[in-house]
Formats: structure tokens, C-alpha cells, sequence
């Protein structure tokens, strides 16, 4: 494994009033790699994402990027920097096509609209969404709509993808689909985070996984060790794992 | 060749804007009846209004009801500067326009960090704070009696005609201009980054949409294109009040002629205008003034007919309509080829 550190989350912590979000929490991702993040609702892993992408301010902890401090930036400056995310729950631009929805994305890095649209017909063949650009993103299926977060974070050519449970309500071909989707982004380059509650995707994609539970990490690992760690079983997978 | 000859063909997409510009340049002498004349000039003038709040209110998705503190601005500022310096007004109307921008600013940096409706009762603050402000320093402003723009006759240099047609073709060209510079706007990544927030502000900022700068460029153009208009409607009408200049009402009246004609679009604040100033004329010929505040009951009622049958404006259907008499029109020059 070529060890070099992309991303660096140090002691991070935030509160919600009386809900301790995430307290403590350290982990890194190395360049290259696919990191699985997984762990009960309610663990702390969308909240870690909206700490490193700026959306909300942690209370006390580091994050660096690529040898930078990014602390506390605001989500577009964080994007601009290299590190885009995708939504739990979907926020395509409802009202606008497909197509459009891209170009939104790939006008970061290229100004100039005509480059930008080139560049939008690219990443939307590359999802597999060519066919839909001139659907409006409101009507889309749900995995269409996955395909389109994905593509609009494409298209500001991130170094770092942090995907957001972007299995959840996917038939089981579908997820196979999205799976391959995913493998391939790994060979165009990408480091790429997902946090993921459908453990064939995860298990499968990961190099590596990280297991939250009430804010913290309890557990680091191949897929391999942690699917037969008893802390991970107890506090996640539960008994029907371990049968299944 | 094949190239030369779809050239030379003149497209019913070519001819018929150029025809309907046409037609706008001749109207006013198809009825010289200075009243007629009249309402083609304040047809025009919010044209300018609608679309300048257009590129805020309708693109950007951010709700302005004080877009009378930028006309109002631009007015006072212009005929402030005209009585006490003899400014020409060729200058001021760049100086007014200058003015609401910078009065644009603090609102934007305040407003546009945050989402909800802060920035739109900002906006209403604000022109109710400069009416009240220009209410108060009487001896600047002249209180609640106006101001006047001393009446010069024929004097091109000061922006005063004696006869209502060059103020028709000012407010024409203004109105054309402020079209193209929407239309260059919505073509630029501004213009998109603009429907990306107002569709949904964290999507946008997730992909690197810096949203209050968006919101702010729009603004500060919107603010300075409304002064712009502000201070031609100053000489239009030499008299201006912190009523008419200020007011709610005005500032509903632009909003509204964005919302009827279709907001987000390029041609549908120039609908709403013709719209509204239609409605507003009829109603005040019908009921003669009987009955004061009638206008903001006939806003309301069209606010309310429009949210419910055309939430997106007439523009919509106007397009359809357009597209099919365009699609009906004959190329022309073509048949020789």
C-alpha cells in the first residue's frame, strides 16, 4: 500500500446540544484507496462528512487535505480544494435537466460555459446518464438520481469523493451496478470515502473500513478482520450477520 | 453552396425580433396621443425595473419587496446632485446607478450568508428606512413635498424634451440593453450559478458555488440597473416624492411585474410590464381615483391569480405561442435559392 496520506481527521469533535455528535474521532485516507465507512444510524458518519466538506464547524479537532489545514472552511472552498461529497438524501436542481445539473459542476473548473458542457457530455457518459441529459432531474429513478450526484461531484474533478450512502434503497442488481460504478472511479485516479450501510457494497469495495459507533471509532481494519471482530459484530452487524 | 444559401435565407427566428423592434420604434408615432405615448414610456421604464429585479429576484431565487430603496437612490441622488450642481443628468444617471450599488452592498454581505427570508425583510427595512430618512432631513430632501427637476424646455444636454417621444426612445434603448444584459448574464456561469442556488444552496456549495458571491454580483447589478431607472424616471417626470420614490408599493409593483411575466426568464418582465401598466392604467380610467390604495388591492388580486394559474408567469405560454407562429412563418429570401 502506498502509504501517503490524502485526508488527516484528527480528534475531531461536535456537539448538538446535548448529543455528543462525534467526540474524538481520528482516521486518515490514504491516496488511492477506497475507505469504507460503516456503523450503526445515528453513529456520527454523515456528520463527519458534513464537518470535512464545511457544512457544519466542528467544535475542537483537525482536518487536513493534501498537507493543508482545511478546518473550518466553507463547503465551496472546500470542493474548490479537491474534496467533493454527495447527499444521503438527494439534492439533484430539481427543475433543471440533467445535463444542467452537470454543468454546474464542471463550471468550477472551467469558466467558460462551452468548455464546461463538453466537459458535462464527458462525466455524464461516464456515469451512464448520456441518455438522460435532457431529462428534468426531479423525474429521475433513484438510481438515476444516484448516478446524477455522483456525476455532479464528478464534475468538479475532486481528488477526494465522499459518497453518502449512496446504495440506500437500490434493488440488488442496481447495487451491482453502482458497485462497478464506484471500482471503476478507483482506477481514473480517485481516492474515494463511503459511508455505507449495505455491507455487500462495502465489503467488497473498501481496501480498508472504519467502524463508528456513538461518535467514535471502535474499529479499523480489512474488510476481512472487521466482519469478524466481535466488538464491530456486537455493536453493528448483529446476530444476523454472523448466521448470514 | 449549400452554407451561402441558408445565409441568405432570412429565418422567421431573424426577422420577426427584428420586426417586433421595428414595430416598437414606430409604435409611439401610430399614436402620438401624449397619454398613449405615456404608458409606452412607463411600459418601458418597468421593463428595466422588472428585469433588474429579475436578475435577483427571479434567477438568484432571492425575494427583494424593497427595490424602491435602489429607485429611490438612484432619483434622489440624481436630482440632489442636478439642483445643487448642475450636473447634466447624462452623468447622473450613472452616478445614481452607482449610488444603489453601493447601497446594495451592505444588505448582500449581511443577508446573503445566511438562507430564509432575512434578506427580504432587509430589503423592505431598507426602503422604509431611506423614505423615513428623506421624510426627516427636510432641509435637504424637502420632506413629504418632493423634489422638482426645474423645467428647462428642449434641452437635450440636461435630458429634458418638450415633446414625450426622445424620453420613449431612451427608456426603449435602456429597456433593450438591460434585456441583452440579461440574456448575456444568463448565458454567463453567473447566470447558472444563480438557478443553482435558487433551485437548492447546499447542493450549489457543495460543488464549489461560492453562493453569497453569486448572490452579491447579482445584486449589486440589479441594484444599479434600478437606479439607473430611478433617476430617468426623476427627469421623465420631474417630481419626485418619498412616496412615489420610496414606497411599498412601487416596490411590489416591480416585484410583481417580474412574478406575472415569469420570473428566471429573459422576456417575461417585459410581458409583466405591459401586463401590469395595462391593468393599471384601465383601472384608474375605470375608477377615476374614486377610491385611494384601489392599486394595491388590484396587486394583490393579480399576485393571487397569478400564483394559482400561472405560478411560472404568462412567459411560458407566451413562448409556446411564439414558437408556433415562428414555425408558421416562411424563410424568406429562400425560394430563389
Amino acid at each position: 500500500m502506498t502509504d501517503e496520506m490524502l485526508l488527516e481527521v484528527r480528534d475531531l469533535a461536535k456537539r448538538f446540544g446535548g448529543v455528543q455528535a462525534v467526540v474524538g474521532l481520528s482516521f486518515h485516507v490514504s491516496r488511492g484507496e477506497i475507505l469504507g465507512v460503516i456503523g450503526p444510524n445515528g453513529s456520527g458518519k454523515t456528520t463527519t462528512f458534513n464537518l470535512i466538506t464545511g457544512f457544519y464547524r466542528p467544535d475542537q479537532g483537525r482536518v487536513r487535505f493534501a498537507g493543508q489545514d482545511i478546518t473550518g472552511l466553507r463547503p465551496y472552498e472546500v470542493c474548490a480544494r479537491g474534496i467533493c461529497r454527495t447527499f444521503q438524501v438527494a439534492k439533484p436542481f430539481r427543475e433543471l435537466t440533467v445535463f444542467r445539473n452537470v454543468l454546474m459542476g464542471t463550471l468550477l473548473r472551467h469558466p467558460n460555459p462551452a468548455a464546461a458542457s463538453a466537459r458535462a457530455e464527458e462525466v455524464l457518459r461516464m456515469v451512464g446518464l448520456e441518455g438522460r441529459a435532457h431529462t428534468e432531474a426531479g423525474s429521475l429513478t433513484t438510481i438515476d438520481q444516484r448516478r446524477l450526484e455522483v456525476a455532479r461531484a464528478l464534475g468538479t474533478e475532486p481528488r477526494l469523493l465522499l459518497l453518502d450512502e449512496t446504495m440506500a434503497g437500490l434493488t440488488h442488481t442496481e447495487v451491482g451496478e453502482a458497485i462497478r460504478l464506484i471500482a471503476g472511479l478507483r482506477h481514473r485516479g480517485l481516492t474515494v470515502v463511503v459511508v455505507e450501510h449495505v455491507m455487500r457494497a462495502v465489503m467488497s469495495l473498501s481496501d480498508r473500513i472504519v467502524v463508528l459507533d456513538q461518535g467514535t471509532k471502535i474499529a479499523e481494519g480489512n474488510p476481512k478482520d472487521i466482519s469478524s471482530s466481535p466488538r464491530v459484530i456486537q455493536a453493528y452487524l448483529g446476530a444476523e450477520y454472523r448466521h448470514a | 453552396m449549400e452554407g451561402k444559401r441558408v445565409k441568405a435565407a432570412l429565418s422567421p427566428e431573424t426577422y420577426l425580433p427584428t420586426a417586433i423592434l421595428l414595430f416598437l420604434v414606430v409604435l409611439p408615432h401610430l399614436m402620438p396621443n401624449p397619454f398613449y405615448v405615456h404608458i409606452l414610456v412607463m411600459m418601458a421604464i418597468f421593463v428595466v425595473l422588472g428585469q433588474a429585479w429579475n436578475i435577483i429576484g427571479g434567477y438568484g431565487g432571492q425575494l427583494s419587496l424593497g427595490h424602491a430603496a435602489f429607485f429611490g437612490t438612484g432619483a434622489y441622488v440624481s436630482t440632489l446632485l442636478v439642483n445643487a450642481y448642475g450636473i447634466s443628468p447624462w452623468f447622473t444617471l450613472w452616478l445614481g446607478g452607482l449610488s444603489a450599488l453601493v447601497l446594495s452592498l451592505p444588505i448582500g454581505i449581511i443577508c446573503f450568508r445566511l438562507q430564509g427570508p432575512y434578506f427580504t425583510i432587509a430589503t423592505i427595512g431598507l426602503a422604509e428606512a431611506l423614505r423615513l430618512l428623506v421624510l426627516h432631513f427636510r432641509e435637504i430632501t424637502n420632506g413629504a413635498q418632493g423634489l422638482t427637476v426645474p423645467f428647462k424646455g428642449n434641452a437635450p444636454w440636461l435630458l429634458q424634451f418638450d415633446s414625450k417621444f426622445p424620453y420613449y426612445y431612451i427608456a426603449l434603448v435602456m429597456a433593450v440593453v438591460t434585456v441583452l444584459i440579461t440574456r448575456r448574464m444568463e448565458r454567463s456561469r453567473l447566470g447558472h450559478y444563480l438557478v443553482a442556488i435558487g433551485q437548492n444552496q447546499d447542493a450549489a456549495e457543495a460543488l464549489g458555488i461560492d453562493s453569497a458571491r453569486a448572490k452579491m454580483q447579482a445584486l449589486a447589478l440589479s441594484a444599479f440597473v434600478t437606479g439607473v431607472a430611478g433617476v430617468f424616471y426623476a427627469q421623465y417626470t420631474y417630481v419626485i416624492h418619498p412616496d412615489s420614490a420610496f414606497g411599498l408599493g412601487l416596490s411590489i409593483q416591480i416585484a410583481l411585474v417580474a412574478i406575472v411575466g415569469g420570473v428566471g426568464t429573459i422576456l417575461g418582465p417585459a410581458l409583466g410590464a405591459v401586463i401590469m401598466e395595462c391593468f393599471i392604467q384601465s383601472t384608474q380610467i375605470i375608477f377615476a381615483g374614486q377610491y385611494p390604495g384601489l392599486e394595491l388591492m388590484v396587486y394583490g388580486a393579480l399576485l393571487v391569480a397569478v400564483i394559482l394559474w400561472r405560478p411560472r408567469g404568462v412567459f411560458p405560454w407566451f413562448a409556446r405561442l411564439y414558437g408556433r407562429v415562428v414555425a408558421r412563418l416562411p424563410a424568406v429570401g429562400a425560394a430563389q435559392a
